[in-house]
């Protein structure tokens, strides 16, 4: 077709347009010497001649403006001249386009950083072949049978799946076996080893894995192989896959690694593998410990015949064509199966599993909901702030434009233009958005909690672009339509008539006011999430540990079970070990345990005589300790009753225990404890309680309060677990003790790694690491709402006085006094403000329950919380008002009125 | 503004034909001397300004009917030429034969009476 020619013409004009307009010129120029030419022929002066040409002819600057409108594309052309005029207006008032492109740039700036991160978490693939196809499967406990459990694949609520425990390889064998749904399953655990040899024994981080592992995540090995199902045997031979890590940093990159044997917690392994740098292992998210080896599974026999041990996570590969939930409904109705064959181990025991991706993040995803939310309000306020602004400069150039309409420009082309400067401006505010989102972006990864999955692939990529880009042209949509729409409206006779600013503009009054209302509800939605993050970290911060986590570093030492065979012989370790490290200077106490609190711990049932349990195993459940008598003051917790533990309490003596209050009051109706007797379970040996200690919160403040028993760690029948955790008081600063320690431990046996490192303190700063983080962007937020909100009030006040300065004027002339004025004009402020606090606290309410699972024992409805933070919008907003409407006392009633 | 493109619109078709045929006879031309041209043969009944004729000539050449070549006009100045292409000379017998039938079938409904004696 000709019409295509055409168009490829056109296309090629655009790039020449210039030149085409000055030949153009050229020919135009000698049409009109040729006719002036016949006219002077005809006996006409030259000027005749050129007038009588030009009458002819037409005007030129008319038939330039007709061969244009043919060549190129008149709308590209109109919008570069848009943008040029665009250009021109932003840059004679700099100051309102600075105002204007800052406040979009907090607006978009802020929505990019918080984008990249719910980007990198949330939305991008995981590193595996066919991530889709993988999933997450997971047992759980059901209390009313299997036939209530609810669907919760893709639940909102972040702590989900309630009675949720890791899969019994005993089950998980039966699925692989059974389970049609999926072409590969394979088991992991997190496992720890050892690693000795060469240079200074290290505690390698690892996972124990089934032979079908890397074949489920579809990653090869990037020399060597992976396990054969042989391997993965108990009697298997013992083979090793490494990390590209591990073989850098350990082994020196060593090209002939594959077939070396290494030394894992004193057992020799072949190395037969070594995965690429790039492979995430399946344990590895949420976590900055570098995964560096891979062994088989290997279930013993005794494991697998044991359908009530649960101790694995599952990874498995759905078959082409399978939707996650026939692959649910399979894996469901199998449970059902298993509970009839295994009805003592299985009852109540179901089975699920959603796509890897959501079951990754699942702890996350609703703070990070919620964050991309709040931020999105900023981004609005920003929006509202900025429509202020350009609705301000509008009326302003009502005149012009009315003159304009008269003179006949199209209402189309004049809108357009307005539009096109909010495209500029929204363009500026989008890139100086992304450079700074690029900046917090950094900062935000380094002070966000490391349990945030994925976070080390934050960065700034296509999709963040493509959302600067979204949110960058959502805010003209936003903030440029109202002002252009306002001038589209204005008429041309009643705006040239009307020079006089005494009447007001009521139309745009009106907007701006809703504007204002919006932009005070939506910084009050922010402010009382705020007031709720902070209220809810206070009650967290001041909730008692019961034992003092200052001065006391801790670390784990684990005995491997080749040498330190028997619960005496680790017990001779840490004796021995205690004993050094006690003569050491600054050192206060020493303690050493199975686990010191907040690094984990064990629990157990508990059988007191004479009280008959209420619970249906007939049992109670404490949190236990294994521990030596320096133990209580390493830690602070002061004894209330009774004795502490002692050296004399010794394998060949009475059977001990120290309780926390805890206990008396749940178990004995808060009765005297000492000299009651319990044990762990019927047949095991009965202890007798000495001792009352305060209440601790062995596992952070958040976690509930236990019942604790401490028993003594020299009593080594009374407990299964291991001791593993020492620790030290210190009089000045415990980090500086670490060498000394690690001396004595190798002065003991040189093949044992300090691990795990930390004080307390720091511990516990990473303990509310995620609640610091939300609670810092939340009020990082509220203070730009805050912000922003400010600068809108004052610039709804101040214009509204510019406009009513006659009025003003009148009124003082009549005798107003100065005051009065003030409390006229602010008055009306603080209607809208009021209107605008409630809209933003009903709002609030509103929100609420997305944030009450974030919140620590504060209710999302809580009273004085939303009552603080209207209070404090009101203060804010009213210092604001105030200070834009002091420009109304200053009005001189004769200049006032001399205006008219 | 708008108005004014649909009035060169409508005129388009003819005058197009026009510029076509008199390119066709004379030869290379510029854009004054085409109007001269036009206008001599309408008998001074069409008068062309530049708003209408050059706009057409753009179309022109868009279409790939018309070519221009900068050139000295008879009194030696720079003048831009315009020829016939090939797709012009189709063009124009293409035009001139719907023109002719149109032309037939107007005059037939214009005076049906002259056809039925």
């Amino acid at each position: 077709m000709t019409s295509v020619r055409v168009w490829l013409a056109r296309i090629g004009e655009l790039w020449r347009g210039r030149r085409l307009d000055q030949e153009l010129d050229e020919e135009l120029e000698h049409h009109l010497d040729r006719l002036t030419d016949d006219f002077l022929r005809g006996g006409m002066t030259r000027d005749d001649a050129r007038r009588f040409a030009r009458r002819e002819l037409g005007g030129v600057l008319h038939t330039r403006e007709l061969v244009r409108d043919r060549r190129g594309f008149p709308m590209i052309d109109a919008f570069r001249q848009d943008v040029r005029y665009a250009v021109r207006v932003l840059l004679r008032t700099r100051s309102f386009t600075l105002v204007a492109v800052l406040t979009l740039a907090l607006g978009i700036g802020a929505n990019a950083a918080i984008f990249s991160l719910v980007d990198a978490v949330m939305l991008r693939p995981l590193p595996y072949a066919a991530p889709d196809r993988l999933v997450s499967i997971w047992e759980a406990r059901v209390k009313a049978g299997p036939a209530n459990l609810s669907t919760r694949g893709t639940s909102f609520s972040g702590k989900a799946d309630p009675g949720r425990m890791p899969v019994a390889p005993a089950n998980f064998v039966e699925y692989r076996r059974d389970l049609q749904a999926f072409s590969g399953m394979a088991g992991v655990s997190g496992s720890s080893k050892n690693l000795t040899g060469s240079g200074s024994p290290e505690r390698l981080i690892g996972e124990e894995v089934t032979h079908e592992y890397f074949d489920v995540l579809g990653t090869a090995p990037s020399s060597g192989r992976v396990f054969s199902a042989a391997e993965d045997r108990p009697d298997g031979h013992p083979v090793v896959v490494i990390s590209d890590g591990l073989w850098r940093r350990r082994f020196g990159a060593d090209p002939r690694m594959l077939a070396q044997i290494v030394s894992l917690d004193s057992n020799p392994y072949e190395v037969i593998g070594i995965m690429p740098a790039a492979f995430q292992p399946a344990t590895g998210f949420g976590s900055t410990d570098a995964v560096d080896f891979w062994v088989p599974a290997a279930y013993p026999a005794d494991l697998l015949a044991n359908h009530g041990d649960h101790e694995i996570r599952v990874v498995a590969r759905l078959k082409p064509g399978v939707s996650t939930e026939a692959a649910r409904a399979e894996l469901r109705a199998y449970t059902d199966r298993l509970a009839t064959a295994y009805p003592q181990t299985n009852t109540g025991i179901t089975a699920d599993l959603r796509p890897l991706r959501e079951d990754v993040i699942r702890d996350v995803r609703l703070s990070l909901m919620v964050l991309l939310v709040a931020v999105g309000l900023i981004l609005l306020i920003a929006c509202v702030n900025v429509a202020n602004l350009l609705i301000i400069r509008a009326v302003s150039k009502r005149h012009e434009v009315a003159v304009r309409f008269a003179l006949g420009a199209s209402r189309r082309r004049v809108m357009s233009e307005l539009l096109t400067q909010s495209a500029v401006l929204a363009a500026l505010g989008g890139a100086a958005g992304l450079a700074l989102g690029a900046w917090t972006q950094g900062l935000l990864v380094r002070v966000a909690p490391t349990s945030i999955p994925r976070l080390q692939s934050v960065g700034l990529d296509s999709h963040v672009f493509v959302f600067t880009a979204l949110a960058a042209l959502a805010t003209v949509v936003f903030f440029g339509l109202v002002p252009a729409w306002q001038v589209g409206r204005a008429r041309p006779i009643e705006a040239i008539k009307g020079r006089s600013r005494s009447v007001t503009d009521t139309g745009v009054l009106r907007w701006r006011s809703v504007l204002m209302v919006s932009e005070v509800a939506l910084s009050t939605v922010l402010l009382v999430g705020a007031g709720l993050m902070i209220k809810s970290f206070l009650t967290l911060n001041g909730v008692g540990l019961g034992f003092m986590p200052d001065h006391v570093l801790a670390l784990n030492i684990a005995l491997p079970e080749t040498r330190y065979k028997t619960a005496d012989a680790r017990l001779a370790f840490y004796d021995a070990l205690a004993a050094h490290v006690a003569l050491r200077p600054g050192v206060q106490s020493v303690a050493f345990a199975n686990r010191l609190p907040l690094r984990g711990g064990w629990g157990s049932g508990v059988l007191i005589d004479g009280v008959p349990a209420a619970t249906p195993s007939g049992y109670l459940d404490a949190d236990f300790q294994a521990v030596n008598p320096g133990y209580f003051a390493t830690l602070g917790i002061p004894l209330t009753r009774g004795r502490l533990l002692t050296a004399n309490d010794r394998k060949d003596t009475e059977a001990v225990a120290v309780v926390s209050a805890e206990f008396s009051r749940a178990f004995l109706q808060g009765g005297d404890p000492i000299g009651r007797h319990f044990n762990r379970g019927t047949g095991l040996p009965l202890i007798t309680i000495v001792g009352v200690v305060a209440d601790v919160r062995r596992d952070g403040r958040a976690a509930a309060l236990n019942p604790q028993v401490f028993l003594s760690a020299a009593q080594t029948t009374l407990y299964p677990v291991r001791l593993a955790d020492f620790a030290v008081r210190t009089l000045g600063d415990p980090r500086s003790l670490a060498p000394a320690i690690q001396q004595d431990v190798w002065a003991i046996d040189k093949e044992l790694p300090l691990t795990n490192v930390r004080t307390l303190d720091e511990i516990l700063f990473q303990k509310v690491a995620d609640r610091r983080f939300q609670t810092l962007l939340f009020v990082l937020f509220a203070a730009l709402a805050l912000m922003l909100a400010v600068v809108g009030i004052y610039g709804v006040v101040a214009y509204a006085v510019s406009q009513r300065t006659p009025e003003i004027g009148v009124r003082m002339a009549l005798g107003a006094n100065r005051g009065r004025i003030l409390r006229w004009i602010v008055g009306q402020a603080i209607g809208l403000v009021t209107l605008g606090a409630v809209a933003g606290l009903a709002g609030a309410f509103a929100l609420s329950r997305y944030v009450a699972t974030l919140l620590f024992e504060v209710g999302p409805t809580n009273v004085p919380t939303y009552a603080l933070a209207a209070v404090v919008l009101g203060v804010v907003a009213l210092a604001s008002a105030v200070l834009a409407g002091r420009g109304a006392t200053k009005v001189d009633p004769v200049v006032a009125l001399r205006c008219e | 503004m708008a108005t004014d493109t649909d009035k060169t619109d409508v005129l388009q078709g003819t005058l197009a034909l026009m510029i076509l045929k008199t390119l066709h006879t004379l030869g290379p031309l510029h854009g004054y001397g085409i109007a001269r041209r036009i206008e001599q043969v309408s008998g001074d009944a069409l008068h062309l300004n530049q708003g209408t004729l050059y706009p057409a000539l753009v179309r022109l050449e868009q279409q790939g009917w018309v070519k221009p070549r900068w050139g000295a006009s008879d009194n030696n100045r720079r003048a831009k030429f315009y020829s016939l292409t090939p797709r012009g000379e189709r063009q124009l017998a293409a035009e001139t034969d719907r023109w002719g039938r149109v032309a037939a079938v107007v005059e037939r409904f214009l005076h049906p009476a002259d056809d039925a004696s």
